[in-house]
C-alpha cells in the first residue's frame, strides 16, 4: 500500500490535458477568426471588460446572488474555529466566512486568490451534518481556494464565453463590418463554427470542472486526514443513502415482470455535461484513499 | 437490454427475465478477498428462496428438491431444511462451515428449478457473513448478508441493524471494497432487503 497519495499524477495529467486542449482550441479559434478577417478587436474588448467585472467582484457576486452574509467571530465562534484551525493546517490566510439562512445542504467557497476569499456553509448543512463532517467539506472548500480554481475556471470559461458572445453576434448581425464580397453561406460557416468552439470548450470546461472536484476532496482528505468523514458528509448531503430502499424484496417480487422495461441510464452522456463528478464516484475515490491510509 | 427486450416491453409481453445462475460462483473467491480485507468470515449457513407456483406444482416440486437435497448433501456433508416464510415463499438453508459446499448446493437446486422451466420462481440466493468482534477494521460484530438477485445475475450487500434499519454506509464501503472481485448490482434502488432471514 502506498502510505504517500499527496500527488495525485494520473488527476494533474489529465488537468494539464484539458488545459491544453482549451488553449488548442482557443487557438483555433483566433487562427480561423484573422482568417475571416473579422473585427475581433471589438468582441475582445466586450467579452474582456465582462469576464474581468466577473473576476474581480466574483465573490461579491456570488455573495449577492446566495444572499449569504458575512459573520463575524462572536456570531459563529464553531464555524470560525473550524476555519482558522484548518487553515492553519492547509497554510492559507484565514478567509471570511458567511452564512446562507436555508435549510438546503451547501457549502462553497469563491474569491480571485487566496487573500480575497470568502467561505459560505448554509444553516442546513450545519443542521445536519456532525462536526467532522462539517470540517471536512469545509477543508474541501479551502482547497478549492489553495488551489485557485476561482481564477482558473474563470479564465477557462473567457473562450466558451467569448465563442458564445461571437456566435450570437454573428447570428443578429450577419457580416455587417466585414467585408461586403462574403456570401451568406460564409456567415452561416462562421456561425456554425462558433457554435462548435462553444460547445466543445464547453465541454472540456466541464471536465476540468470535475477534476478540480476530485483535487478538492483530495485536499480534504489530506487536511482532516480522514477520507471516510467527506464521504459520510456526502452520502449525507446528497441523498445517495436515501435511495436504499426499505421495502422486502418479497413484497416487491410482483414488480420484477416491470424489470425488463429498459431503464434509461444516461448516465455516460449526462456524466459529460455535469461539473461536479457523480457523488457515487467521488465517494469511492475517498473509500479507496481511506484504504490507503490503513 | 437488447432491442428484443426493448420491442417486447412497447408490445407489453412482459416475459420473466431468465435466471442467471453462472454468476452465482463469484462469492467463492469472493469470500477469500471479504475475510482478508474485511474480516469477514463465512458463517456457514446459506440459502435459496424461491416463489411457489401454484399448489400442486409447489408440492411436486418441494418434492423433487427434498429428494434432490438429500442425495447431493450426503455428498457435499452438508445439513438442509426447507421451510416457509410469512410470505409463503419456500427457503432451502444450508449448513455446512465449507463455502464450495453451500455454493454447489445452491446451484444445484437453481440448476434443477430453471431445468423445470421454473428459473423465473427463483428470488435469491443468500451468503450471510459475521465480522469477528476483534477485528480491526469492520469490526462493529456484524452481519453481513450478501443476495443474489437471480433476475440480474449480481449480488448486493445487505447489513439489518435493529428495528428493519440498515447500516447503508458499511454496505456502500462493502460494495466499494468488492465491485472488482464480483458482479454487484450498480443499481442501488434494487437493493431490496429481506426482513426476517431466516438463518
Amino acid at each position: 500500500m502506498k502510505r504517500k497519495w499527496e500527488r495525485d499524477l494520473g488527476l494533474q495529467g489529465r488537468m494539464i490535458f484539458t488545459m491544453f486542449l482549451l488553449a488548442a482550441v482557443y487557438f483555433l479559434f483566433l487562427v480561423f477568426l484573422s482568417y475571416n478577417g473579422t473585427p475581433t478587436v471589438v468582441m475582445m474588448l466586450f467579452v474582456g471588460s465582462f469576464m474581468a467585472i466577473q473576476y474581480f467582484y466574483s465573490d461579491k457576486l456570488v455573495l449577492w446572488s446566495t444572499g449569504a452574509h458575512i459573520v463575524s467571530e462572536s456570531e459563529a465562534p464553531q464555524l470560525h474555529g473550524i476555519i482558522t484551525r484548518l487553515c492553519a493546517i492547509a497554510d492559507l490566510p484565514k478567509p471570511q466566512v458567511a452564512i446562507v439562512r436555508t435549510q438546503v445542504p451547501n457549502a462553497f467557497a469563491t474569491g480571485r486568490n487566496q487573500n480575497n476569499a470568502v467561505v459560505a456553509v448554509t444553516t442546513g448543512i450545519m443542521d445536519k451534518l456532525s462536526p467532522a463532517e462539517l470540517e471536512a467539506v469545509i477543508a474541501h472548500e479551502l482547497t478549492h481556494v489553495k488551489n485557485r480554481d476561482m481564477a482558473i475556471m474563470t479564465i477557462a470559461s473567457f473562450i466558451s464565453t467569448l465563442a458564445f458572445y461571437f456566435a450570437r453576434y454573428v447570428l443578429y448581425f450577419g457580416d455587417m463590418g466585414g467585408d461586403r464580397k462574403k456570401e451568406g453561406g460564409g456567415v452561416l460557416l462562421v456561425w456554425l463554427v462558433s457554435l462548435a468552439v462553444w460547445a466543445i470548450s464547453f465541454l472540456l470546461i466541464r471536465a476540468l470542472s470535475r477534476y478540480r472536484e476530485y483535487a478538492a476532496d483530495r485536499g480534504a482528505a489530506i487536511i482532516t486526514g480522514q477520507p471516510s468523514n467527506l464521504a459520510s458528509a456526502l452520502m449525507k448531503i446528497s441523498g445517495v443513502m436515501s435511495k436504499v430502499p426499505r421495502e422486502d424484496l418479497r413484497s416487491v417480487e410482483g414488480m420484477n415482470a416491470f424489470f425488463i422495461i429498459p431503464a434509461i441510464s444516461g448516465s455516460s452522456i449526462m456524466d459529460l455535461f455535469s461539473t461536479h463528478p457523480s457523488v457515487e464516484k467521488r465517494i469511492a475515490k475517498l473509500e479507496k484513499m481511506q484504504q490507503d491510509l490503513g | 437490454m437488447g432491442l428484443r427486450d426493448l420491442v417486447d416491453a412497447v408490445l407489453g409481453k412482459s416475459t420473466l427475465p431468465k435466471a442467471k445462475s453462472e454468476k452465482l460462483f463469484a462469492m467463492s473467491t469472493a469470500s477469500i478477498t471479504l475475510e482478508s480485507n474485511l474480516g469477514l468470515k463465512p458463517s456457514g449457513s446459506a440459502g435459496i428462496c424461491f416463489k411457489p407456483i401454484g399448489a400442486s406444482a409447489y408440492e411436486s416440486t418441494r418434492k423433487e428438491i427434498q429428494e434432490l437435497l438429500e442425495y447431493s448433501s450426503k455428498e457435499t456433508e452438508t445439513d438442509f431444511r426447507l421451510e416457509n416464510d410469512e410470505f409463503n415463499f419456500l427457503w432451502a438453508i444450508f449448513k455446512d462451515p465449507d463455502l464450495e459446499d453451500l455454493v454447489a448446493n445452491i446451484h444445484l437446486v437453481s440448476e434443477t428449478l430453471e431445468e423445470r422451466g421454473f428459473g423465473g420462481q427463483l428470488l435469491c440466493a443468500i451468503y450471510r457473513f459475521d465480522s469477528e468482534p476483534e477485528a480491526g477494521k469492520a469490526g462493529r460484530g456484524e452481519t453481513v448478508y450478501w443476495i443474489y438477485n437471480f433476475k440480474q445475475g449480481t449480488y448486493y450487500p445487505f447489513v439489518p441493524l435493529s428495528g428493519k434499519q440498515r447500516d447503508s454506509p458499511f454496505e456502500f464501503k462493502l460494495r466499494s471494497e468488492m465491485e472488482r472481485e464480483m458482479p454487484i448490482e450498480e443499481n442501488v434502488e434494487k437493493w431490496y432487503p429481506l426482513w426476517g432471514i431466516p438463518f
